[in-house]
Parts: structure tokens; sequence; C-alpha cells
């Protein structure tokens, strides 16, 4: 390496000009403009800042009127079960599970599985890993707004972490902790607000220690998306990583949960009918 | 030659035809710029989560599995388990429980409920145990009411503010630790519970014939000597009591606040007249991120008959360096201060540890009082409202901490070493206990 650097030294002091006028560039020269000056004087601003308090109580309302706008739903929902590759095997899908879910207010439900996958069901004497999961009915997505809840205000104390301008939008990035230090398992997190609707577009989510000890070493991290679909927000994606204290067999420690919630289509009308159980003696 | 590259190619094909949906499926966002930031953030998940963060494949999701609209839209379900308890005065206790549910009933939803039916055998004193007990959420304004109902015969616990169940029969069956004092009840319980956030209310109504019980094991796996070998007598008879209880949590205050009212009559039928009232108070203070100071109050004043059953207990959980049931009256006073740690005590003191075990510390201070008629001796001790100066027993101790949903959501496993502070104070005392950090709140609201 020294012996490169001093050949290249040597090579440049070579093909140095010896002389001591230097010849003009035929190119064009950049040149420096050094004698215009000009100054923008600073503008006081008068109006004030918007407070937290301000910004919480908009995404409170922000997250109402988003929920507020949906009366019916329908999406194709995937939770998918990884084992997280390492030096020795590459990630393994183990469980995956796919249903289209119907959801209309105030409270109905129907849920179509369309796909029910383990790794380990067919190979005999193997454990399978099982997902199941249940729809409700709700859409107001408390996943991703648990924090900004009327009711869980007090627990929580929350700073502002930042703004990003992007386009026409200006994000914010709020940071939550819990207020009480009493429990250990509580959240904390950022989440991302577009300010032209306050509502949260994204949220990550973490905890000082393991939130179910002694079953899990530690959750390294959790991330919430939502997208926009024909004007409204909603949940798009859920991606967790986490590590068990012990093995489990298949799974192995470090595993990551995902759930994705595709192909909306929010606001269609369906009807009554949809949620209806079939009539006795038709097949 | 040419084939399997023309398989191969043909698969791929077929791969992308079918993924390429699921990518159009993923909708754009109205606003190029604002699309644009969130995609870049969620590429960087996408590397982070790799294949847990990739795409659905939408081949063969042409075909319904399993419809929840052709399931009933009622399921029963049923189980059965066998129970076994122990304790001093019923010994071995055998038996089984049956439980039929609502199966698509979520926790928490309205739905047809649960009912359990109990039947056992107490070896000791020889008779049948059990009964039947529904439990239900019923829809209300604004959230929904807990209902809670029971019939039937069991053995309670004498001191009816702190139930240590599990903990209980672990002391008698394994150490002969278990300083409970137990009662007969035959009868029907139940309580209507509304929980709303920042406050939860609570009625309740006991129809129950009380029996005094004596002990009948004095056995234990590792063959000590009982702690508590004889059982307080409860005072025979009916009791008919109408129960209410209020606890808030305050806003912009870490302060929550509860009080319990219990009154039996006789113009309601019932044996004995007594008004009980329990009040308590717990501050959650946090000394910026590093410790939580936690001072809590407790008070209870019992007038009217000083029946055992109604009477007040210290010691266990209220008072550490004594046993469970230690002293009792018809007045008590609890303070306690206390200061919790925050982070993992292991991390703290650097040493080698598991991220599945975070342990806390805690150091606290108790001062106590009983008066009134004390059950146990009948004497009377000083006092109206409030207890004599000298009638203060005092205690400081260190905690350990570890909280698991195991137990319960929000329950602490607390090993506990208490110092008696005072003239006629002894030694330490060890003991291990499964209680929330505000321990001397018994109603309080849900965090959530």
């Amino acid at each position: 390496m020294a012996a490169s650097t001093i050949a290249l030294f040597a090579a440049v002091l070579a093909a140095a000009p010896s002389g001591t006028a230097r010849p003009l560039p035929s190119g064009p020269t950049l040149a420096a403009e050094d004698t215009l000056h000009t100054e923008v004087p600073p503008v006081l601003v008068r109006a004030p800042r918007v407070t937290l308090d301000e910004i919480l109580a908009r995404v409170e309302r922000g997250e109402r009127r988003r929920d507020s706008l949906m009366t019916d739903q329908r999406f194709l929902v995937t939770a998918r079960l990884v084992r997280t590759g390492d030096a020795r095997r590459a990630p393994e899908v183990l469980s995956e599970w796919v249903a289209r879910v119907f959801r209309k207010r105030p409270d109905r439900v129907r849920t179509q599985i369309l796909r029910d996958y383990q790794a380990g069901r067919e190979e005999k004497g193997r454990p399978g890993v099982k997902v199941q999961l249940k729809a409700r009915g709700g859409m107001d997505e408390e996943i991703v707004n648990f924090a900004f809840r009327p009711e869980r205000r007090r627990q929580f104390r929350y700073r502002i972490l930042g703004r990003d301008l992007v386009g026409g939008h200006v994000i914010y990035r709020l940071g939550f902790e819990p207020r009480s230090l009493l429990d250990p398992t509580a959240p904390h997190g950022v989440v991302w607000v577009d300010t032209n609707d306050f509502v949260i577009v994204r949220q990550e989510v973490g905890f000082d220690h393991s939130p179910a000890p002694p079953l899990l070493e530690d959750v390294q991290r959790i991330v919430i998306e939502r997208t926009n679909v024909d004007g409204h927000w909603v949940l798009h994606r859920l991606l967790m990583r986490a590590e068990m204290s012990v093995p489990l067999p298949r799974v192995g420690r470090s595993f990551d949960f995902s759930m994705r919630f595709d192909d909306y289509a929010i606001n269609t009308g369906l009807p009554d009918s949809l949620f209806a159980p079939p009539a006795k003696g038709k097949s | 030659m040419s084939r399997p590259v023309l398989l191969s190619a043909a698969l791929a094909a077929a791969l992308l035809l079918t993924a390429t949906p699921a990518r159009a499926q993923v909708p754009a966002a109205p606003d190029t710029a604002l699309g644009g930031f969130l995609r870049e953030l969620a590429d960087s998940t996408d590397g982070y989560f790799g294949l847990a963060a990739a795409p659905t494949d939408t081949a063969g999701l042409d075909t319904v599995l399993v419809d929840s609209a052709s399931r009933p839209a009622r399921r029963l379900a049923a189980g059965l388990a066998p129970d076994y308890d122990f304790n001093r005065v019923d010994g071995n206790t055998w038996g089984g429980t049956l439980t039929l549910r609502d199966g698509n009933q979520e926790p928490g939803e309205p739905g047809f409920g649960r009912l359990a039916g109990q039947l056992a055998r107490a070896v000791g004193p020889r008779t049948t145990l059990g009964g039947a007990r529904y439990t239900n959420r019923l829809p209300a304004a604004g959230g929904s009411l807990a209902l809670d109902l029971w019939a039937g015969r069991r053995t309670d616990r004498l001191d009816r503010d702190d139930d240590e169940r599990a903990l209980d029969f672990l002391r008698a069956f394994v150490t002969g630790d278990d300083a409970s004092q137990y009662l007969r009840a035959d009868g029907f319980a139940g309580s209507l519970d509304h929980g709303h956030g920042v406050w939860r209310a609570r009625v309740a109504w006991r129809d129950l014939w009380h029996s005094p019980l004596a002990t009948t094991a004095s056995w234990n796996l590792l063959d000590r000597r009982l702690v508590t070998p004889g059982n307080l007598a409860a005072a025979p008879g009916r009791t008919r009591e109408a129960g209410y209880a209020l606890s808030l949590r305050w806003p912009w205050l870490p302060l929550v606040t509860e009080v319990e009212y219990q009154t039996a009559s006789r113009r309601l039928g019932s044996d004995f007249e007594y008004r009980r009232t329990r009040a308590a108070a717990a501050l959650d203070l946090s000394l910026g991120r590093v410790a939580a100071l936690v001072p809590q109050f407790a008070y209870g004043r019992l007038t009217g008959d000083a029946v055992p059953q109604a009477a007040f207990y210290l010691g266990g959980g209220t008072m550490r360096s004594l046993h469970r049931d230690a002293r009792a009256g018809t007045g008590l006073a609890v303070a306690r201060l206390e200061l919790v740690t925050a982070g993992d005590l292991l991390e703290t003191l650097r040493l080698p540890h598991s991220g599945a075990l975070p342990l806390r510390g805690a150091v606290f201070g108790t001062t106590s009082a009983v008066w009134g008629r004390d059950p146990y001796t009948g004497a009377v001790v000083r006092g109206d409202d409030w207890p004599g100066r000298r009638d203060w027993r005092g205690e400081v101790g260190v905690s350990l901490l570890f909280q698991s949903a195991l137990f319960s959501p929000g329950s602490t496993l607390r090993t506990s070493c208490a110092w008696p502070v005072g003239p006629d104070a002894g030694g330490p005392r060890w003991s291990v206990s499964v209680s929330h950090p505000l321990d001397l709140l018994r109603f309080a609201p849900d965090t959530d």
C-alpha cells in the first residue's frame, strides 16, 4: 500500500510541468463572483406556533374524522409468520393465512379464508405453526392510534421530534412514551402525522424491556404503515420482529410476523345480505 | 436441453404474471411527493424485514376455504377441566369444572356469556363444594357491563380485601405458610361492573350463610409446622349485603382514588347489621426516567356488628413484615411510600443476564394501624375514627419485582424482605406475592 502510494506520488511529480510559466487551459474555466452580495432580512413571524396540545387535539379529531368517513370496507389480509434467517439457514415462511374481509358498520364482519398454509403440515411428524386471526367490525384502527386516543392521552408523554416538508404536506414526527414507569411493558414510539388531514400515516413502536417475559426475550422492531386509498388512510402493513427466550420447534428464536392489507374497496355500499348467515336447508 | 429452459421460463413467466396483480393492488398515494416519501420509508422497512414484508402471492386465491357466513352466528363451546385445591380447613379438595360458553364471543364483547359448573369434594371436612357461575358482558351506553353471578357453596377468606388464592394454595401445600383465615359461604352473590376509561363503578349483592371452619389438615409437603395452626371462627349467620364501589383516575394528576361501601341490614333480612367503608388513594410520580415514587394510603372503618367476616385485616400485601391476616380490627389505616426503579436492575449493575428476565428493585417504608374490636382476642383497641399514636407499627424493606403477562396483565411477582420498625420489632421477614404496583388499591379502573 505504501509502495503504491509512493509510486503514484512519483508519477504525479514526473507528470508535473517543470517550467515556471503555466499554459492557459483550453476549455471553459469556472469563475467565482465575489463582488455582489445579497442578504435576506429576517422575517419576524408573529403568528403563534401550533402547540403540541393543539397538534394532539387535531390528531384526535383527524383520526375520528377518518373513521367516520368509512361505512364499509373490503380488503385482502395476509398474516405471515417467518423464521428469520441466519448464517446457517435462509428465512422461511412458516405459516401464511390469507383472507378476504368484508366489514360494515356498526359491527358486521364476514371473513373468507383463501389460504391457510403451514410449512410443517405436509411433513409427517413435524409440528406446524398455525396463524389464526379474527377480523373485528370496527374501522378505527386502534393499533395505529392507540397512544393518541383521548382516553390514553393521560398515559403517555408526547414531544415533537421533527417536521418534514414533503410537497404540499407538512409531516410531523411525534414521539410518545409512557408517563408511568411502573409498567415496564408499556410501549414507546414515533408516529408520522400528515398535517393536511392530521392522520397518522406511519408508526414505529418499541419496548424498553420485553413486553411478555419470560417467553419473549425482546421485540426488536414494530412498524405500522398506512396507505391512502381513494382519499381514505387505511392500515396497509404491520411488521414485527421478535426473539423468543428459548428456541421453539420449527420457529427457532427469532421470527418476523407481518400483516398486510391490500386490495381495498371502501364505501362500495356492501349489502346487509352479504353478512347474513345462509338460510337453513340451502346448500 | 431446451425443454428444461423453456419450462423454467414458463414457470418464471407464470410467477411474474401472478405476482403482478399483487403489486398492482398496492394503491398509490394520491400525492406523488408524499407517496414517494412514504415509499422511501417503506423500502427501508422492506430491507429490514425481507420475506415477511414481501407482497402477497395471489395465485390460487380464487377458492374460498372457509366462509364465516356459513358458520352459525352462535356456537356453544364446552370444556371440562379437573380442579385441585388445598388449604388447612378443607385439606385436599378434588373436583372438576364444566364450562359452556359462546364460541364466537370475543373476550369483552356481548354474547351468550360463560356458564361454569363446579363440583368438588373437600376431604378434610368430608363435604361437597361447588356451584354455578355465570359471567357475561352486557351492552350498555358507552361500553358494557360485566355481569358476574354465583350460587353454591364455597370456602371464602375472612379478609375480603385481599385475595391471593393461587399463592395461598402453594403456601399451604408446600410449606404450611398459609396464614389466611377461612369461612364457609353458602348462597348467592352477584355484581355488575362498569368501567369507562378513567372511572369504574360496581354494584353488588350477596345473600350468604356464613359458618365457621376448623383446621382439618396440618400436613404440608416439607412437613413444616403450620404458621397459623388454628382458624379464626366466623360469626355464623345469614349476611344479606349490598355493596357499592367507585374508583377514579384523576384528570391531569397521576392520582387514583377509590371508595368501597358495603351495608348489611336486618331490614334486608340479614342476621347482622353493619356498615363497612374502605377508601384508598395512590400517586404514581415519575422521577425523570429513573424511578417512580409511589405514595399510597388506605383507610377502612366498620360500624355496627363487629363480625370477623367484615373486619379489616393487616399483613401480607398490606404490611409485608407481618404474615397475612396477622392483625385485625374494625378500623384500618395504612400508608406506604415506595421507590421503584424504572430500568432493569441487572443491566444497571452490569451483570450478565437474559432480556427475558427484567428485574426491577424497590425500597419501601410502611406505617399502619388497626383499632377497634380485635376479632382474634375480642379486646377493643382504643380509637374511634383514627388510631391512637402508640398503635402505629412501621416497617422498611426492599423488593425485587418481575412483571410478566404469565400471571395476569399488569401483575408483578414481588419478592420482599421487610424489617419491622419500633420498640418491639422482630427480625426481617421474606415474602413472595403477586400484586399490582399500586397494591393498596382494590378496585382501580383499567388502564385501557
